[in-house]
């Protein structure tokens, strides 16, 4: 058993609640400070929304008031033009925002970028692409060089992405770190077209996560200036490309000839012919009716299922259904044509 | 003076006067306007009783043989003038369909005995007593030296009366929801004044039971917003006894186009997909209210 004495625990209790008090001086302290900083806050937010207003929306000159003066002030303004950015396109706000980032906001995120602490400097790296921060480029090249995360590196690809596209290209293709397709998706989905057209210019030389991200990201933009590339692509060697590619085209949905497509009626695999099925719905069903016909009798019931919607949709479609079930001996393609029109009837 | 002539087979002055009344209240429930035209013999002073009266039985005949069943053709007291309730029709109808009819009588041998000047009244409020409505159009084409087929124009009564409309902004964003408040506080519209309430949630826009009346209301809301979010506040106003007076407009983040279809077959005006220019959604608003009235 150990022989404590008296005064030696009494020591040690002092010496405890010295801690203790100046552990809850120090939370009451930091309470405090977190209280005024969204004091300050929410009366920036309050005195100067309608000034911001006036300055972003109504083209009223620009007032000293706006200029932030401390970081609870700067959260104010991310608030503000993060509210802006969010749910207005103006082309003139957005440069307001870029043009007052650039002069005001830079020295707080070029500060916060050697933080210690992750989560700000991640903030920083968010702002700086939110807000178009283009002069801590350089800043942001040599923050690249210090030892940082995964999730900080792939917010520096957005903001090179944005402000160097030539850079982002490069990056990508040295990028050891291995991204997923939703998150090299939401890369590309910033790019300029005319960059994001270079990425299918080398399209072979990319991994495959980032040869499916970039077809997807075509078919979710959804220009017209894509349908080459996607086209292009339909003749891939790789099944899941070409099957990517011709979703694309849907999406898009400007077919401006069938031929090209006329071969995948009857490919090998059910994904490609029911893509088709799919494509036929942006083209007049004189020109496609034919090839319709074929896959609504095909031994696939998704395929038949496509098809026999595609049909349908068009204005002709319900008698061109019906004069096949008079013709027809395939009985699940009689069985889905009759379906197909009930459900069409019924939803009139 | 002349004998008078009356033509025994359309409505005379004495029995359209109701009518016209009740003509007059409908135009501004129902924003439709209503234009009155009323015709002269141009050459009242020529010719024997029998060939003015001969006259006076083809113009009736006529300007019968011409009108749409929602027309409304009578004859003055005077028998020298005739007038028309173009009822749902705008001043710009009428005057195509006056050049119609003149290009008619002018060309055809048939009708070479009659001819015509016109006065043209648009009504698009209800300020305007029969009495005084006829009163004007006679004095319009009392002066003799006027050409025929001319036609004259009575402006006192096309001017739309001011009316109020509510409008909720119901955006859990503050600041947006302050930046679509005052957008809409400053937009101008012609003969509506903007009564505009803003909610941070659903739950708060239907407690405030500003909905329950019979004011043109118009609704711009978000498509996700706490407590009750934006579908089911749709539900609810296309549910009640008055939703033909709402305007919806639902604004969403999400550009796909099953939530719009989705938006859309549930009741809403306009879909708005986030970001979206301010300036577009003030012209959309302003077309809305330009097409309550023809």
């Amino acid at each position: 058993m150990i022989k404590l004495s008296i005064p030696l625990l009494l020591t040690v209790c002092g010496v405890l609640l010295v801690v203790l008090f100046l552990f809850t001086i120090y939370i009451l302290v930091q309470r405090k400070r977190e209280i005024r900083f969204a004091d300050v806050r929410d009366i920036f937010l309050q005195n100067s929304a309608q000034h911001w207003y006036n300055y972003l929306i109504n083209d009223e000159i620009f007032s000293v008031v706006l200029v932030p003066r401390g970081r609870a002030q700067v959260a104010a303004i991310e608030t503000i033009f993060s509210s802006y950015l969010k749910n207005i396109t103006n082309e003139k706000v957005e440069h307001k925002i870029k043009e007052f980032s650039n002069l005001y906001l830079k020295k707080f995120y070029e500060k916060d970028l050697s933080s210690k602490r992750w989560s700000i400097r991640m903030n920083a790296l968010y702002r700086i692409a939110d807000f178009q921060i283009e002069a801590l480029l350089d800043t942001c090249q040599q923050f690249e060089n210090t030892k940082i995360s995964e999730e900080e590196y792939f917010q520096l690809l957005k903001i090179y992405s944005i402000f160097q596209p030539e850079l982002f290209i490069e990056k990508i293709e040295e990028s050891s770190v291995n991204y997923s397709e939703s998150e090299y998706r939401r890369l590309f989905v910033l790019l300029e077209d005319d960059v994001f057209i270079r990425l299918f210019e080398d399209f072979n030389s990319w991994t495959k996560k980032i040869q499916f991200a970039a077809i997807d990201t075509a078919a979710v933009k959804r220009n017209m200036q894509y349908i080459d590339q996607l086209k292009q692509l339909v003749t891939h060697e790789m099944p899941e490309i070409k099957i990517r590619a011709l979703k694309g085209l849907y999406e898009i949905g400007v077919i401006d000839e069938i031929d090209p497509y006329v071969p995948f009626v009857t490919s090998d695999m059910w994904e490609i012919r029911l893509m088709v099925a799919k494509i036929f719905k942006h083209v007049p069903l004189n020109y496609t009716y034919a090839y319709l016909e074929q896959l609504l009798q095909d031994e696939n019931w998704w395929v038949r299922s496509q098809a026999a919607k595609t049909i349908v949709e068009k204005r002709e479609g319900i008698a061109k259904l019906q004069q096949f079930l008079e013709s027809s001996n395939d009985l699940y393609a009689i069985e889905m044509a009759q379906e197909t029109i009930v459900r069409k009837r019924g939803s009139k | 003076m002349n004998n008078l002539i009356i033509t025994e087979d359309i409505m005379q002055e004495h029995e359209v006067k109701g009518y016209f009344e009740i003509l007059r209240e409908s135009v501004i429930r129902s924003r439709l306007t209503m234009t009155a035209v009323f015709f002269k013999v141009a050459n009242s002073s020529q010719g024997t009783d029998i060939e003015r009266n001969q006259v006076n039985h083809q113009i009736s005949a006529f300007l019968k043989s011409k009108i749409r069943k929602t027309d409304l053709l009578f004859q003055l007291a005077d028998g020298m003038h005739w007038g028309i309730f173009f009822l749902q029709s705008s001043e710009v109808e009428v005057k195509a369909f006056l050049k119609r009819i003149f290009a008619i009588l002018t060309q055809e041998r048939e009708f070479q005995q009659i001819e015509l000047k016109a006065s043209i009244t648009e009504i698009r409020n209800n300020s305007v007593n029969f009495e005084t409505l006829l009163d004007k159009n006679k004095h319009k084409l009392a002066d003799d030296e006027q050409p025929t087929w001319s036609v004259e124009q009575v402006t006192d009564y096309r001017v739309q009366p001011t009316e109020q409309a509510k409008v909720s902004i119901i955006e859990q964003n503050e600041i947006f929801r302050k930046v679509l408040e005052t957008t809409l506080k400053n937009l101008d519209i012609h003969h509506y004044t903007l009564d505009v309430s803003t909610y941070e949630d659903g739950y708060s826009f239907l407690q405030s039971d500003s909905y329950k009346t019979g004011h043109v209301h118009l609704v711009v809301m978000n498509d996700i917003l706490p407590r009750k979010n934006g579908l089911e506040i749709l539900h609810i106003l296309r549910e009640m006894p008055n939703e033909k007076k709402f305007i919806i407009y639902m604004m969403s983040e999400r550009n796909s186009e099953s939530a719009t279809l989705n938006a859309y077959e549930g009741g809403v005006d306009e879909y708005i997909v986030k970001p979206f220019n301010l300036r577009l959604l003030e012209a959309k608003i302003k077309q809305t209210f330009a097409r309550f009235w023809l």
